[in-house]
């Protein structure tokens, strides 16, 4: 030993189980920093590869700039690609056509499909005349054709135009939606395809130019140094809001995106001040119990100066004993949740890295575990440093903080008297103790504000979702009936069922006149609908005719006055028809622009239209269904009717629920075990500082069950004010989190959150019990002398 | 009337070649209202006798009863009743309970078992303590003779049948010892308990009807009389 300091590490290894108790507390608190910003870290970035592949990846759009000024911001060392772009037909108005299939032609650059949609080439390569094209996957399956072959495009004059297939791209998910056909001619052959326009500006050609930065630093500066090089308004200059946001690079006048940042700056000041107040008050009963020890320290002629050194060097060497471990916790928590996106999105998250090292999780539980350890040894060091030889060698300082106060037994019985007088004694400590709850509390309540966020922000996927849908292309019933019975006995279908439709037809009912869309539902949609029956009753529907539901939903209806009970006089093919509502749902899959929607079944629909076919048969797989599968019910389902194919429409939504429900749900989790674990470990460091005074307390004849319900009262005095003021303050944050994120933008107000609220006192019940378990059945075990020995040498 | 009665007592700490008999076969009786002191060195088993026989720790054999109770045929539920009923404990370092005040902790036996404290009682008590005018103060408020002279009073409280005490003079300077031992041999006198003694002071043993010799494990009884000549020259031998 050549420096008082090794006295350090030789305490530490003596003292083991004396310190393990701060040693998990310093490990928990890390874990939980480290995880939380790991798991937001691998959000961010599992939603930028989601958002690039889906919306591409770039970063601004500008319109109505000439190609010399493309090729000048082109020319700048900050962009990465740039690319011109144009389509035609995209709402499907202007007649253009394959094989009398619509199709949407877009006019683009290499880069476009080399940078912005990188994989979107299946097959083949890039046009590189004007006279070739690259087309969407679904050509080649339907139209049996092949790289080199020709193919006409035939505008709204019904001319045709030959092109030779240079690439087939990937199933694209509008294309395949909408049931028609993508083209993509490069830039010169686009211009040469667009009608009436002979040496334009790219914007004559209904063109705009995509550009990708190079580095994600300072995109704001670019973009507005871009702006004033070469004079652009801002509505010239679109931005890609959702990968700017994923980039922290958003628009100050954003005002969701601020939003957003502020909700989750707010969150990481709770998580880290939740990983500090651990550490702070493990430390502070782990050092004040050892005053003693320093005492001695200072008998033998260690300096005050010497003492603090040693209690810093101490919480450090406690820092470096934890940290490690909780640092590769947390990013193995990480690695399972990013292998469980994978696994469960693989079309979106199949890029995520297998074993990702988040910087800024583990950089930031570093930089917590440590400042934190230092901050908190502070006050104990001095205190330490403070002690006088004489009192500390005598045992007078043993004691965290001394008694000023008698505990009242004239209130309670004295077991529970001194319990709760225990938790107050040391006013920091119990301080530092609720305020450690409280915060669980504060973070449970804050962090599910963002689970209502998602619920409005991520549309989820409906149980009626269909994968397929066939429709009829003028919105008539003329799907044939029987065409669901072949479905539902296909072995790749999972479900099948049908609607029958009647658009805008007049509708009288208490003497005003309204237009109403009547939709026919069988058993299955019924069943669906059950969970949002407001009113009335589902099977009154079903087995009477003549009555039907209205949807009451405000966003389908503002200004209905249909109620329950009310008869609607409908006029059907010019004669009257009367519909008795029996009962309300507030939700249905269908909109309608004007109008109420009324549901009824299918033999009231055909008794009130005569019309027994569909307009539409949705229809759901199984799980094992493939592309071929998709063929054969496109097949059956022939050629007359929209063969809508939404599967990876609904696979981008189901990626985004997955991400979203991990993680958000993850730090839920996260949260609620930490507390747990938090509460036991205060609770045990607790008991295990009074040991002594406990076995003193059972010799003079507290019994098992009285020591019993002295922790328990301890245990609840924390418990019960920490849960108090993180109740009231978790609330308080709650609302304003909730104004943040969710009125703010859709308007729903704040109300109680109960079920969160139920959740975490539950949590806090089952934490003080699992607590005082452990600590009181070890105490049992243990004989009296015993008892007295443990606290004696601790 | 016999209070204690100890047969065969053993008390073996540890495993193989660590094992240690700290008790061996002790046997002894003691009488209602009995002052006994119990001498021995250091390790000698001393303490481990009166842990046993106040129920804080279990034999490996033998048998203990106070007042016809076998201490160890209950369950620990009724012995720490018993115990808080019956035993009196006086420590060395006081073992106060530093969040309750004088009169609390005089009261703290009665407390555990949730029953009122008669303040007439706790007059008396305080009174016979010298603490009346200190009855509101804290432990830490306190001398080491004050602290002592509450523990005494918290054992007496209960009017228990033995009083176990572990060096309660160990603490204290010479003033303080001869006042709190004075007290004990007072209250003992006046409440007719019997008083089982650790100590290492000679001369506080000298005082006892009866004073045991503990010696790597085994007990032997010295004499009836201390008063005698004898247990001086026994000691001095």
């Amino acid at each position: 030993m050549k420096n008082y300091l090794e006295l350090v590490p030789l305490y530490t290894k003596a003292h083991r189980k004396q310190n393990r108790m701060s040693v998990f507390c310093i490990f928990l608190s890390v874990f939980l920093v480290t995880t939380i910003f790991g798991m937001a870290d691998m959000y961010i970035r599992s939603m930028i590869l989601k958002t690039k592949r889906e919306d591409g990846n770039w970063h601004i759009a500008v319109s109505r700039i000439s190609d010399e000024e493309a090729a000048l911001i082109g020319a700048r060392p900050e962009v990465k690609a740039i690319s011109c772009y144009g389509t035609l037909n995209y709402r499907l108005d202007q007649g253009y056509t394959i094989d009398d299939k619509d199709v949407v032609i877009c006019g683009a650059d290499e880069s476009y499909l080399t940078q912005i949609y990188p994989d979107t080439i299946a097959e083949g390569a890039f046009p590189k005349t004007a006279d070739e094209i690259l087309v969407s996957g679904n050509v080649k399956k339907e139209l049996g054709l092949t790289l080199g072959d020709t193919l006409v495009i035939r505008d709204g004059n019904g001319t045709g135009h030959p092109y030779t297939i240079s690439a087939f791209a990937a199933d694209l998910p509008m294309v395949l939606s909408k049931d028609i056909y993508g083209v993509f001619m490069n830039t010169s052959g686009f211009r040469t395809f667009y009608p009436g326009v002979e040496n334009g500006t790219p914007d004559d050609y209904s063109s705009l130019f995509l550009i990708q930065f190079r580095s994600h630093r300072n995109i704001r500066g670019t973009i507005n140094d871009i702006k004033t090089q070469f004079h652009l308004p801002d509505d010239q200059v679109g931005e890609q809001a959702m990968l700017l946001g994923l980039l922290g690079q958003s628009d100050e006048g954003n005002q969701f995106m601020m939003v957003i940042y502020s909700a989750a700056a707010i969150l990481s000041v709770l998580v880290l001040t939740a990983g500090i107040l651990m550490i702070a008050s493990s430390l502070n009963s782990n050092i004040a119990g050892r005053t003693e020890f320093f005492g001695m320290l200072r008998c033998v002629g260690a300096t005050p100066k010497q003492i603090m050194r040693l209690v810093y060097r101490e919480a450090i060497s406690l820092c470096t004993c934890a940290m490690p471990a909780s640092i590769i916790a947390g990013m193995i928590v990480v690695w399972v949740l990013c292998a469980v996106l994978r696994a469960l999105s693989p079309m979106y998250f199949a890029d995520m890295p297998a074993f990702a090292v988040s910087l800024p999780g583990i950089v930031s539980g570093i930089v917590i575990g440590i400042l934190t350890v230092l901050l908190a040894s502070r006050a104990p060091a001095r205190k330490a440093a403070r002690v006088s030889p004489l009192t500390a060698v005598t045992g007078g300082a043993v004691r965290s903080a001394p008694v000023r106060r008698a505990a009242s037994t004239a209130l309670c019985k004295v077991d529970t008297a001194l319990g709760i007088h225990h938790a107050m004694a040391g006013r920091k400590n119990f301080l530092l103790v609720v305020s450690s709850f409280a915060l669980s509390i504060i973070l449970f309540l804050s962090f599910s504000t963002t689970v209502d966020f998602m619920k409005h922000a991520i549309k989820a996927l409906s149980p009626w979702s269909p994968d397929i849908s066939i429709v009829s292309t003028d919105n008539t019933c003329s799907v044939d009936r029987s065409l669901l019975s072949a479905l539902q006995e296909h072995p790749a279908v999972k479900r099948a069922y049908g609607r029958m439709f009647a658009y805008d037809l007049p509708a009288a009912v208490n003497g005003q006149e309204h237009t109403v869309m009547l939709i026919s539902y069988e058993a299955k949609q019924f069943a669906w609908a059950e969970k949002y029956l407001v009113d009335g009753s589902l099977k009154d529907v079903q087995t009477q005719a003549g009555t039907a539901l209205i949807v009451t939903a405000a966003q389908y209806n503002n200004h209905s006055t249909i109620q329950t009970g009310d008869t609607v006089t409908l006029t059907i093919a010019g004669q009257p028809a009367e519909i008795t509502i029996t009962g309300a749902v507030s939700e249905c899959p269908f909109n309608t622009a004007t109008g109420n929607i009324i549901i009824c079944s299918e033999d009231t629909f055909t008794q009130l239209t005569g019309a027994g076919d569909y307009t539409i048969i949705d229809i759901q797989l199984n799980r094992k269904a493939t592309d071929d599968d998709v063929e054969g019910i496109r097949a059956l389902a022939g050629s007359d009717h929209t063969f809508s194919d939404q599967r990876l429409d609904k696979q981008s939504i189901l990626g985004a629920n997955y991400a979203f429900k991990l993680f958000i749900y993850g730090f839920l989790v996260l949260i609620a075990l930490v507390t747990i674990c938090n509460i036991i470990n205060c609770v045990a460091m607790s008991v295990e500082a009074r040991m002594k005074q406990y076995g003193c307390l059972r010799a003079i004849g507290l019994s098992d069950r009285q020591l019993t319900r002295m922790i328990i009262a301890e245990t609840s005095a924390y418990a019960v004010t920490g849960g108090i003021c993180g109740v009231l303050l978790g609330l308080l944050l709650n609302s304003k989190l909730f104004e943040l994120l969710v009125t703010g933008r859709w308007g729903e107000p704040w109300s109680i959150p109960l079920a969160e609220l139920g959740i975490i006192t539950g949590i806090m019940i089952l934490s003080v019990i699992l607590a005082i378990r452990g600590p009181v059945r070890k105490i049992h075990t243990m004989s009296i002398v015993d008892t007295l020995h443990a606290g004696i040498n601790s | 009337m016999e209070i204690l009665q100890v047969q065969n007592l053993c008390k073996t700490y540890g495993k193989g070649e660590t094992q240690v008999n700290a008790l061996k076969n002790v046997s002894f009786n003691l009488e209602k209202g009995e002052f006994c002191a119990v001498v021995g060195e250091s390790g000698s088993g001393k303490s481990t006798l009166l842990n046993c026989i106040g129920a804080l720790d279990l034999p490996t054999s033998g048998r203990i009863s106070i007042d016809g109770n076998d201490l160890f045929t209950m369950n620990e539920e009724a012995r720490t009743i018993f115990r808080r009923r019956n035993i009196g404990f006086i420590f060395q370092s006081f073992q106060l309970v530093a969040e309750l005040n004088v009169e609390q902790n005089i009261a703290f036996p009665l407390l555990l078992d949730y029953r009122r404290p008669d303040p007439a009682a706790i007059e008396e008590m305080l009174d016979i303590l010298g603490l009346a005018d200190r009855r509101r103060h804290l432990p830490n408020q306190l001398s080491g003779g004050q602290q002592q002279r509450v523990a005494i009073g918290r054992a007496l409280i209960t009017r228990p049948k033995l009083i176990l005490a572990d060096e309660p003079t160990g603490n204290l300077d010479s003033r303080n010892s001869q006042e709190v031992m004075d007290l004990l041999m007072k209250a003992s006198r006046h409440y007719q308990q019997t008083i089982l003694m650790i100590t290492h002071n000679n001369n506080l043993a000298m005082s006892a009807d009866r004073v045991f010799r503990v010696s790597d494990g085994c007990l032997t009884d010295l004499r009836h009389d201390t008063k005698r000549e004898g247990f001086r020259d026994e000691k001095l031998s």
